[in-house]
């Protein structure tokens, strides 16, 4: 009887192409828009920071080093150590080098233009070059001439965090210039202090050496692991129909145990959540090439998990059959899955930043089969994922034993 | 076959069913008449072993059933007011799904369903889900579905609720040939009185939760053996007319009907010429004016002082 339960759910599942779309089609469509929109601040290839810098310069920064090399007559700047020491040019380079792309963008702007830019809010800073920058810079550094020269940097400070990390940028490298200037004052071989770039050669890892999560694999579970919790609310609801429409009664009168039913809907639940599950992690395989490291522990957190939504699946078909409401099913799909959802980390990692939702995350099944799968992801062992197996399980039994003390005994319904 | 003894059932402070008797016997059609929250549905329920009396018990085969109610399990088909199907699914799948809850399998399934499908009529559109159904459609698989198992007992609480005639009539003619082809015991609740007529040998008059009276059709008949009805046409009613009428001592019981008015009185009583005399009093044109012979629901008037679809 209780595959024809089961049986009974699926043709009726199979029979709502709607209730398919909300139950598969939605979470696939959720992580192709989570997975993009939040993948490159989840991974660190893109930056919510846009600072576009524009750079006036009064005179050509060439000009001043041939008329400084013609003043010296060489010495102590010859040719060779003066291409070196073109600052603006070199804080340009920095300010355009291939790590801040995604952060800031540079802009060579004519000196007319200058009014139009300080009235243009698109820019984060305008970096105004004066006359005889470069020379006057030189002079001072390396021939201990005249006073040093100002730089001019007008912040728009409708950007607070953009400009604070122009105006880092600009002391960090004045910096770098002061020191390269004392090491050529003391004839020091700036090689001699350089680091060899070739010895660092490590893999993308986290800190604690596993592998990365992309936005995708992310999202993939966490949207799974929240859809899947209205397999629950859908097969309660089912239930509490056929409480409604006296089919339940029916199956009563037929002399079949209200614990088989019970047991169908506690099975119907663990199995769709599994096939659920199974079909949104193969989806997410083909297509987003979202690929599990251990199959063996998937499957099992999978079927862990899917215990943990059967148990609720048959507590909220008992306390609708005894309130003989379906409020508890509508509370549960639309207020406290969310919820749940939310403090598991579903919509985002926020037990990262809060170690009160952090804790909240955990006790949650999705929350729980959320960290397994991640754990899984990036590379830990059974052990790690264990415990979070376990916790499913149990809860998973514990939501039965429940659902099965407060279902209506025998003589109770009507 | 299946008895009740002071059947009650307490929900709250409130008794839905209070002291019920009730006796069936095999092969009968028995009629439970009764308005809406008289307690059919509650004392179906317990004769069915849905639901456990708060005192009294329910014997099948002079054992009782609220220990072991499987005996009677096996035997029962019931058909509840609800139409309890699944919309999503066919016919065929329907009565598969219900077979299986009845220990039916393979190719007695198979037959079963066959057989089931042909007594109701729906063997064309048995492959059809059944949300594509009529409303008559419906109510003729649900009861369908009561009749997988060849029950001996077949309770059906107002079958024909909300159906076309043609339906209606499909029912009434399907359960009598099943009483009287299969000898199946019928347990048979309804609002409408011609129904119970047509189909029952005995019934039982139900209201506010007690049994108000038991026997055959002429049995109740008899009720109102003592008393004629005059029924009445007016071209307008009047209050002081109605007032007048229903103080008059020689009137038991008056029921107004638009411009219909129904007066029991003493079998042996004239009151034509009061009729007259009160109509030109209250200048009231009488229209027309004749004698009915009782009828169950005149009975059932009588009785409870409503109509049944009160």
């Amino acid at each position: 009887m209780i595959k024809q339960i089961i049986k009974k759910q699926a043709l009726l599942f199979i029979r709502n192409p709607m209730q398919i779309v909300l139950l598969i089609g939605l979470p696939i469509i959720l992580i192709f828009i989570l997975g993009n929109a939040l993948g490159g601040t989840m991974d660190g290839s893109s930056s919510p920071i846009n600072a576009k810098i524009a750079i006036i310069e009064h005179q050509s920064e060439t000009k001043q080093i041939q008329q400084l090399l013609d003043e010296t007559n060489g010495e102590p700047i010859n040719e060779h150590t003066a291409i070196g020491m073109t600052p603006i040019q070199a804080f340009t380079s920095l300010l355009q080098h291939e790590s801040l792309e995604e952060i800031i963008t540079v802009e060579q702007i004519p000196l007319e233009q200058k009014q139009n830019a300080l009235q243009d809010e698109s820019y984060t800073a305008i970096i105004e070059v004066p006359p005889s920058f470069t020379y006057d810079l030189l002079s001072h550094s390396l021939l201990e001439k005249d006073e040093a020269p100002v730089l001019r940097i007008y912040e728009n400070e409708q950007q607070p965090i953009a400009t604070s990390i122009v105006s880092d940028l600009v002391d960090n490298f004045q910096h770098q210039l002061t020191l390269q200037a004392f090491l050529k004052q003391q004839s020091i071989d700036q090689q001699a202090l350089a680091v060899e770039s070739s010895i660092f050669n490590a893999t993308k890892k986290t800190i604690n050496q596993t592998n990365t999560i992309s936005a995708s694999a992310y999202y993939t579970v966490g949207m799974t692991v929240m859809n899947v919790l209205y397999i629950a609310s859908t097969i309660g609801a089912v239930a509490f129909m056929e409480k409604r429409m006296y089919v339940f009664n029916r199956i009563i009168i037929g002399d079949i145990s209200r614990w088989v039913f019970f047991t169908g809907v506690l099975f119907s639940g663990i199995l769709f959540s599994f096939l659920q599950i199974m079909i949104i992690f193969t989806f997410s395989w083909t297509v987003l090439d979202v690929s599990w490291p251990n199959i063996s522990d998937m499957l099992l957190v999978s079927l862990a998990f899917s215990v943990a939504v059967g148990g609720i699946t048959v507590l909220l078909t008992a306390v609708s059959y005894r309130l003989h409401s379906e409020t508890i099913t509508n509370v549960f799909s639309n207020i406290i899955v969310v919820l749940m959802s939310f403090v598991g980390g579903s919509f985002f990692p926020f037990g990262n930043y809060s170690s009160l939702v952090h804790a909240l995350g955990t006790i949650t099944p999705n929350g729980a089969g959320m960290t397994a799968y991640l754990s899984i992801l990036k590379g830990e062992s059974f052990m790690d994922v264990s415990t979070h197996i376990i916790y499913l399980v149990l809860f998973g039994l514990t939501m039965t034993v429940i659902a099965a003390t407060s279902f209506p005994k025998r003589g109770q319904s009507i | 076959m299946l008895e009740l003894v002071d059947l009650s059932k307490k929900f709250h402070q409130t008794y839905a069913v209070k002291n019920m008797n009730m006796f069936i016997e095999r092969g009968e059609v028995i009629g439970l008449l009764g308005p809406n929250g008289a307690g059919k549905s509650t004392a179906i329920s317990m004769m069915s072993s849905l639901i456990t009396p708060t005192t009294g018990d329910v014997r099948y085969l002079h054992k009782s059933i609220l220990k072991s109610p499987s005996p009677l399990r096996k035997v029962t088909g019931i058909v509840p007011q609800e139409i309890a199907l699944y919309d999503d699914l066919t016919a065929e799948e329907n009565l598969a799904f219900f077979g299986r809850i009845y220990q039916l399998k393979g190719k007695a399934l198979k037959r079963r369903i066959a057989d089931v499908l042909d007594v109701i009529g729906l063997t064309q559109r048995s492959k059809d889900l059944v949300k594509e159904y009529s409303g008559g459609m419906k109510r003729r698989l649900n009861i369908g579905v009561a009749l997988l198992h060849e029950p001996e007992l077949l309770i059906m609480d107002e079958p024909t609720v909300g159906i076309d005639p043609q339906s209606r009539t499909h029912i009434l003619e399907t359960v009598q040939r099943l009483n009287t082809e299969k000898n199946m015991t019928v347990i048979y609740t309804s609002h409408y009185m011609e129904e119970v007529e047509f189909l029952c040998n005995r019934i039982y008059i139900m209201d506010q939760g007690q049994l108000i009276a038991a026997g055959s059709k002429e049995e109740l008949k008899q009720i109102l053996s003592s008393e004629k009805i005059i029924s009445i046409q007016v071209t307008n009613v009047k209050e002081t007319f109605t007032h007048a009428l229903s103080e008059h001592p020689l009137v038991n019981n008056i029921k107004m009907k638009g411009k219909e008015i129904k007066i029991t009185v003493d079998k042996k009583a004239n009151l034509f010429p009061i009729l007259i005399h009160m109509t030109e009093e209250a200048s009231i044109e009488l229209l027309s004016i004749h004698v009915e012979t009782p009828t169950l629901e005149d009975v059932f008037l009588h009785l409870t002082g409503r109509a049944l679809r009160d």
